[in-house]
């Protein structure tokens, strides 16, 4: 049962991944994965709250594992470094390594903290 | 709007499997091992899967974009990977948080690059020479 809770949400949030994915990549281009990463980089923070504000079990599992679980992803990421590196575009790989890793761990950490003291 | 259905339905399995998953797989030691098989199978499969043309060339796009961006995509996370790393930091695991950054990114980068290449080896349609 919980696992189609989750798997809702996840719809709800590969949904939202894909819609925000376009339009970032209009707007941006797509000559380098900043899609991706503010996605990342949100869904991480936002994650970081919601695990400090310590909600009932089926909102968290809905809102957590399913809508920013669906909503982040960790193969786009994976496969976009691959990429870069096929592309020789080293820098590129270094940058969105450090930026989506350190970044995902500030925002989840800093979310986590003002989830335990904003509730 | 095949691919919106596609993405929701495929989504749906993903994120599904990915709870299932960490319910079947006990977080041993502290450990979250759920998260890193569900990050490293789908980093392998969604590179395989971007890139295996003379299989998703017999299908509609729609379908490929489904299990990549709504089923792989879904069924892996980013964000449950950033707050597992932050509680083993903040329970001072240091160890047990380099272990898991270490085995997360190698893996899923390996896998990933696993994943093209053997697609591009066996699944790719030949290059055209140029006359």
């Amino acid at each position: 049962m919980m696992a189609a809770v989750a798997g809702l949400g996840a719809a709800i949030g590969a949904l939202g991944r894909y819609e925000t994915t376009r339009w970032v990549q209009r707007v941006y281009g797509n000559h380098w994965p900043l899609a991706t990463l503010l996605i990342n980089w949100l869904g991480s923070g936002l994650l970081g709250g919601l695990t400090g504000w310590q909600l009932a079990h089926p909102l968290t599992v809905l809102l957590g594992a399913g809508i920013l679980g669906g909503f982040t992803t960790f193969s786009t990421f994976s496969h976009e470094v691959v990429m870069l590196a096929d592309q020789r575009r080293f820098g590129a790989v270094i940058g969105y390594l450090l930026l989506s890793v350190v970044g995902g761990l500030l925002l989840a950490a800093g979310g986590l903290w003002w989830g335990l003291h904003f509730r | 709007m095949a691919k919106i259905v596609a993405i929701v339905v495929c989504a749906f399995i993903g994120g599904g499997s990915r709870y299932l998953i960490g319910a079947v797989l006990p977080v041993t030691a502290g450990f979250p091992w759920a998260t890193i098989v569900v990050n490293l199978l789908g980093s392998g499969l969604l590179a395989w899967l971007s890139h295996a043309e003379t299989v998703t060339d017999k299908w509609p796009n729609a379908l490929t974009v489904g299990l990549g961006v709504g089923g792989l995509g879904a069924f892996t996370t980013f964000s449950t990977f950033s707050l597992d790393t932050v509680r083993l930091l903040t329970q001072q695991d240091w160890l047990l948080a380099g272990a898991y950054l270490a085995t997360t990114l190698i893996g899923g980068l390996g896998l990933s690059w696993l994943g093209f290449w053997s697609a591009r080896r066996w699944f790719s349609f030949p290059v055209v020479e140029e006359a």
